[in-house]
C-alpha cells in the first residue's frame, strides 16, 4: 500500500509534468536506441566479414565510446534542468511532512520508471533500426547483407549495463540536490529576486581574443598532422570563447547598447534590449552548447560526407592504373626487360585482351631533404615521416630517375642527352637550378624540363614536391645511386628501383579484375620458381580491392558522422525545446504587466520575437562562421585521404549548413508553439 | 462635462463551456469629474476588479458604456486602445508590476518611450516627478533592490509621467506594511491636490478615507456613496466603517 503510495506520487509528477518529461524519456530512448545500433554494428559478424570490416568495427567502436560519453554529460544536463522545475513540487511535498527519505523514495520510482521506459522503447527501437542501420553501412560501404532480422543478446545486455549505470548516476545526483536543500529552497519560485546582469567586460573580451586567437590558429596550420594538437587546442579555444562570448560577451553587447541613450530609448529597442540582457544571461550557457554540437554536427556531416562522395576521386588519385604492378630489381643492373614484358602478355592473355593503356616504366628512386640544388638523404629518416612539421615538409623532396629511351618510345619524342644530363618534370613549381646533385654522387646537369610523364604518378607521391629526371645512362646513374645509399649507415634510406606495369581494364567488374589479377600474380610466381624470371619482390594494387577499403572506412566514416549528427541534432533540439519551455514560463508574467503599462498585443510580440529569433539563431549563426574557419584545416585533413576536390568540400559545407539550417528553423517553429502556448495560457489566467 | 461617465455597466462571465453564467456587474452608473478622488469599496469578489478592468478597456462590457472624456472606449479599434490607454490613463496596481529587468528609471520611461518621446523630455519630466514622490536616489536601482514601498512610488511615477486625464489604483496598498501605506496615500492625496483625478479601487477602510467619494459595491451593483464634504480622513473613516458594518449585516442604508 504504502509502496503504491510513492510510485503513484512518482507516476503524478511525472504525467503533470509530462510537457517537460516526454522529450526527456524520448530523449533518452533515443540515446538507447542509438547505442544499441552502433555497438550491435561494431560487434556484428556481417559486418566484420565485409571486406574492410575490421576498419568498420573500429571507427563503430569508437564512435560508441563518443556516444557513450555523451550521452552520460547530456542526460546530467537535462536531468538537472528537470530538477530545477520541479524543486517547487518537492519543496511542497516537503512542508506538508515528507522528509527527504520519502523525496527519495519518489525520486528513486521516477528514475526507475524513466530507466524502465527508455530502455524497453528504446532497444524495441534499435532492435528494429539496428538491420536498416546494418543495410544502410552495407550499401555505404559498397557491399551486401542478407536481410534476415538478428537479436544481439550481447548488445542488449552492453546497453542494459551502460543505461543502467547512467539512472544510477543520475538518481545519486537528484538525491543529493534534494539532500543538500533546505525546504524553503526548494519552494521558493525559480523567478524569485532574479539579480540583474552585470557586464563582465574582461570575460567577453577575453571570448573575443580567444575566439580570434583560435580561429587564427586553425587558419594557420600547414601540415594537418602535425598541427592535429594545434587544431585540438584550436578546437577547445573556440568552445571557451564560444561559451565565454555567449556567456558574457552578449550581455556585454547589450550593456553597450543601453548606453546609447537615443538607440535604447526608442519603443522598438526599449524593450528587446533590457529584456535580452536577462534572457541572455539565463540562456548563455545552453546557447553556447547549442553553437557548439551544431559546429560538431557541422564539422562531421561536412568532411565525411566529402570523403564519401569525394572517395572515387581520390581512389582514382590513389590508383591511376586499374591495375598495377610493381617488381622490385635488388640492383639497377639486374633489370632486365624480361619480367615486365611476361607480365604484360600474361596480363593481356589472362584478360582477354581487353586490358587497355599497358604501360611499362622503369624508376629509382630516393627521398631527401633538398638545398639549392643539392639532395641529401643523409639524416633525412629523422624526418622521414608524415608529422614533420611544415617547413620540414616544405624542404622534403622525392626525385625519381627515370631511362631516356623509355621516355622516348612511350611518348613519341626524340630527345637526345648526354651522359650526365637530364630533363626534369616538377610536381610542383619549375625546376629552379641548373644542376641536381644526390649529396655523394655526381652532379646531373639539367638541360631542360618536360611537362607530360609517359605514366600516371599517384596522388600520395605529390603530397610532397616529387622531381622526375629522365637521364640517358639510367643504369649508370641509379646504380651510383643504389651503390651510395647501400653504403649509409641508416637502414632506412635505400634507393628503390622498380618496373612498373600498368593497364587498365575498361568495362570490366571489380571481382573478375580481382581475379584477374590474382591470377596473373599466380602465374608470375609459378614461373619465377620454374623459369627464374628476375624480380626480387612484386606488388600489385588493383584499384577494384581498393575501391572496398576505401569505401569499407570513408562509408562507415560517414555512416558515423550521420549517426551522431542524428543524435547531436536531437540534443540541440532538445536543449531548445527546453529554453522555450523556461522562456514561456518567464515571459508569461512579463506579458501581462506590458500589456497593462499600455503596449499592444502585436507590439510585445514583435518585441518578444526579435528577442526569441536573435537568441535561438546566434547559436546557428555563429556555428557557421566556426566552421568557415575551421575550413582551411578540414580541407587539408581530407586532402591527407586523398580528397583533392575543394569546390566538393565547399559544396559540402554549404549544404550540410543549409540542412542543418532548414532543420533548425523546423525545429524552432515546432518548439515556439509550445511558447506561445504557455505564454497565452497566462493571458487566459488572468 | 464628467471626466468620465459610467453608463447602466452590465459584464456577464461566461465559462468555457457556455453552461454557466456569471453577472459580475449589474446597472453600473456613476460619473466621475475633474480633480475628484473616488475610491471603489467593496468585498473580494463584489466586481471592483472587473469594474476597473473595464475603466482601463482592458476588459469590454457586454452592454453599457464607458465614457472617458467623451470617448466610449469599447468602440475603439483593438489598435488604438493600447495607445488610448497610454495616453489617457496611469495604472497603479497592488503588485507593482514593475518589470524586472529594467531600473526603477526605465520602467518610469516605459510608456513615454512607447509614445516616442525623446530622451531629453522624459528626463525632463522625470525629475520634478521623482522629487515630488521621494525617489530620485533610487532611479538606477532595479525592482528587487528596493523596498515595496519604494516599488510602489516608482510605479506611481510611472503612472503619472504621462499626465494621465485619470489615475486608476487597484488596491494600491495591499502589498504595503502600515507606514508605506501612509507615505503613498498621503502622496495620492497630494497630487489630487494638485488636480489630478483618481479612481481607487480598494477594501481597505484607510485608503479609501482619504478619497473625497466613496461608492461601495455589492454584488456586482453600486450599493452607496459616502461624499467626504468637510469630514476629517477620521469622520470619514468612521462612517465608512459604518456603512460596511451596514453591509455586511445585510441591512439597507439610507
Amino acid at each position: 500500500m504504502k509502496k503504491g503510495f510513492y510510485l503513484r506520487l512518482a507516476l503524478d509528477g511525472m504525467r503533470k509534468n509530462r510537457r517537460l518529461y516526454l522529450p526527456y524519456l524520448l530523449t533518452c530512448a533515443g540515446m538507447v536506441m542509438m547505442f544499441y545500433i552502433l555497438y550491435s554494428l561494431a560487434y556484428s559478424p556481417a559486418v566484420r566479414n565485409m571486406r574492410g570490416g575490421s576498419t568498420m568495427a573500429m571507427i563503430l567502436i569508437l564512435g560508441t565510446v563518443v556516444m557513450a560519453i555523451f550521452a552520460l554529460l547530456f542526460l546530467l544536463y537535462t536531468n538537472s534542468f528537470l530538477a530545477r522545475r520541479r524543486n517547487r513540487e518537492f519543496g511542497l511535498y516537503n512542508i506538508l511532512g515528507m522528509n527527504k527519505g520519502n523525496l527519495g523514495r519518489i525520486l528513486l520510482w521516477e528514475t526507475l520508471l524513466s530507466a524502465l521506459v527508455s530502455l524497453l522503447a528504446g532497444l524495441a527501437c534499435g532492435l528494429l533500426f539496428a538491420k536498416l542501420a546494418e543495410l544502410f553501412l552495407a550499401h555505404m560501404a559498397g557491399e551486401t547483407v542478407g536481410y534476415a532480422l538478428t537479436v544481439e543478446p550481447r548488445s542488449i545486455l552492453a546497453a542494459v549495463l551502460f543505461f543502467g549505470v547512467i539512472f544510477a548516476v543520475l538518481l545519486i545526483v537528484s538525491l543529493a540536490r534534494v539532500g543538500i536543500s533546505k525546504p524553503l529552497d526548494l519552494l521558493k519560485s525559480e523567478a524569485a529576486g532574479e539579480k540583474p546582469p552585470r557586464a563582465n567586460w574582461i570575460l567577453a573580451l577575453l571570448g573575443l581574443l580567444i575566439l580570434g586567437a583560435a580561429y587564427w590558429l586553425a587558419v594557420s596550420i600547414e601540415a594537418p598532422l602535425t598541427a592535429l594538437t594545434v587544431f585540438f587546442i584550436a578546437v577547445v579555444m573556440v568552445i571557451l570563447a564560444t561559451y565565454l562570448l555567449f556567456i558574457a560577451g552578449s550581455v556585454a553587447l547589450c550593456k553597450l547598447l543601453q548606453k546609447n541613450k537615443s538607440y535604447y530609448y526608442r519603443s522598438d529597442h526599449f524593450v528587446s534590449v533590457s529584456s535580452m540582457t536577462f534572457r541572455m544571461k539565463r540562456n548563455g550557457a545552453g546557447l553556447a552548447s547549442i553553437c557548439i554540437l551544431a559546429t560538431m554536427v557541422l564539422v562531421m556531416l561536412a568532411t565525411t560526407s566529402c570523403l564519401y562522395f569525394g572517395g572515387e576521386n581520390a581512389l582514382r588519385g590513389e590508383c591511376p592504373y586499374d591495375v598495377s604492378f610493381s617488381l622490385y630489381c635488388d640492383h639497377p643492373e639486374d633489370c632486365g626487360p624480361e619480367a615486365p614484358e611476361r607480365i604484360s602478355e600474361l596480363a593481356h592473355t589472362l584478360s582477354g585482351g581487353r586490358e587497355k593503356d599497358l604501360t611499362v616504366y622503369t624508376l629509382s628512386g630516393v627521398s631527401g631533404l633538398f638545398r639549392d640544388g643539392v639532395l641529401e638523404m643523409d639524416g633525412y629518416s629523422r624526418f622521414a615521416d608524415l608529422t614533420s612539421s611544415a617547413s620540414v615538409l616544405e624542404k622534403i623532396r622525392t626525385v625519381y630517375l627515370t631511362p631516356l629511351s623509355e621516355y622516348n618510345r612511350l611518348m613519341g619524342t626524340d630527345y637526345a642527352l648526354e651522359d650526365g644530363e637530364a630533363l626534369v618534370w616538377s610536381s610542383k613549381k619549375a625546376y629552379a637550378y641548373e644542376t641536381l646533385t644526390f649529396k655523394g654522387c655526381e652532379p646531373i646537369r639539367i638541360r631542360g624540363s618536360v611537362k607530360d610523364l609517359p605514366f600516371r604518378v599517384p596522388a600520395s607521391e605529390t603530397l610532397v614536391t616529387m622531381y622526375c629526371l629522365i637521364v640517358p645512362d639510367w643504369t649508370a646513374r641509379a646504380a651510383e645511386l643504389h651503390d651510395f645509399t647501400a653504403g649509409l649507415e641508416d637502414p632506412l634510406i635505400k634507393s628503390d628501383t622498380l618496373q612498373l606495369c600498368s593497364f587498365d581494364l575498361p568495362g570490366v567488374p571489380d571481382e573478375e579484375q580481382i581475379r584477374i589479377t590474382e591470377e596473373i600474380v599466380q602465374s608470375a610466381l609459378d614461373e619465377q620458381r620454374e623459369a627464374g624470371l628476375s624480380f626480387s619482390t612484386m606488388s600489385y594494387k588493383t584499384r577494384a580491392a581498393n575501391r572496398t577499403d576505401f569505401f569499407s572506412m570513408y562509408g562507415s566514416l560517414f555512416f558515423l558522422g550521420i549517426v551522431l549528427s542524428i543524435v547531436f541534432v536531437a540534443a540541440a533540439a532538445l536543449i531548445i525545446y527546453y529554453k522555450q519551455l523556461s522562456e514561456g514560463y518567464e515571459d508569461q508574467r512579463r506579458f501581462g504587466i506590458m500589456q497593462k503599462v499600455g503596449m499592444t498585443v502585436k507590439e510585445i510580440k514583435s518585441a518578444v520575437n526579435a528577442q526569441v529569433l536573435t537568441v535561438f539563431f546566434a547559436p546557428l549563426l555563429l556555428a557557421g562562421l566556426h566552421l568557415a574557419f575551421a575550413f582551411p584545416f578540414l580541407h587539408k585533413i581530407v586532402r591527407l585521404f586523398g580528397v583533392l576536390n575543394t569546390p566538393l568540400l565547399i559544396l559540402t559545407s554549404v549544404i550540410c549548413f543549409l540542412a542543418f539550417a532548414l532543420f533548425y528553423v523546423f525545429v524552432y517553429r515546432s518548439t515556439a508553439r509550445t511558447y506561445v502556448a504557455i505564454v497565452s495560457a497566462g493571458e487566459e489566467g488572468r | 462635462m464628467s471626466i468620465l461617465e459610467v453608463r447602466d455597466l452590465r459584464k456577464v462571465y461566461t465559462s468555457r463551456f457556455g453552461t454557466q453564467q456569471v453577472e459580475a456587474l449589474r446597472r453600473v452608473n456613476f460619473s466621475v469629474e475633474q480633480g475628484e478622488y473616488v475610491a471603489v469599496m467593496g468585498e473580494s469578489g463584489s466586481g471592483k476588479t472587473t469594474l476597473l478592468n473595464l475603466l482601463a478597456a482592458l476588459d469590454k462590457p457586454t452592454s453599457g458604456t464607458v465614457l472617458l472624456d467623451g470617448v466610449d472606449t469599447a468602440s475603439l479599434p483593438e489598435k488604438d486602445v493600447a495607445a488610448f490607454r497610454r495616453d489617457h490613463l496611469g495604472f497603479v496596481f497592488q503588485e507593482f508590476n514593475l518589470l524586472d529587468t529594467f531600473t526603477l528609471e526605465d520602467n518610469i520611461y516605459l510608456p513615454l518611450v512607447l509614445a516616442g518621446k525623446s530622451h531629453k523630455e522624459m528626463a525632463e519630466r522625470l525629475a520634478p516627478l521623482a522629487r515630488e514622490l521621494g525617489i530620485d536616489g533610487l532611479l538606477k536601482k532595479y525592482p528587487y533592490e528596493v523596498s515595496g514601498g519604494q516599488k510602489q512610488r516608482a510605479a506611481a511615477a510611472r503612472a503619472l509621467i504621462t499626465e494621465p486625464r485619470i489615475l486608476l489604483a487597484d488596491e494600491p496598498t495591499g502589498a504595503l506594511d502600515s507606514r508605506s501605506t501612509d507615505e503613498l496615500l498621503s502622496l495620492f492625496a497630494q497630487v489630487n491636490r494638485r488636480g489630478q483625478t483618481i479612481v481607487m479601487v480598494t477594501h481597505s477602510v484607510k485608503a479609501a478615507s482619504h478619497a473625497t467619494r466613496v461608492l461601495f459595491i455589492r454584488d456586482g451593483e453600486v450599493y452607496h456613496q459616502l461624499y467626504r464634504g468637510k469630514d476629517t480622513n477620521e469622520q470619514l473613516y468612521q462612517k465608512i466603517s459604518d456603512t460596511l458594518t451596514v453591509l455586511a449585516t445585510g441591512g439597507e442604508v439610507r
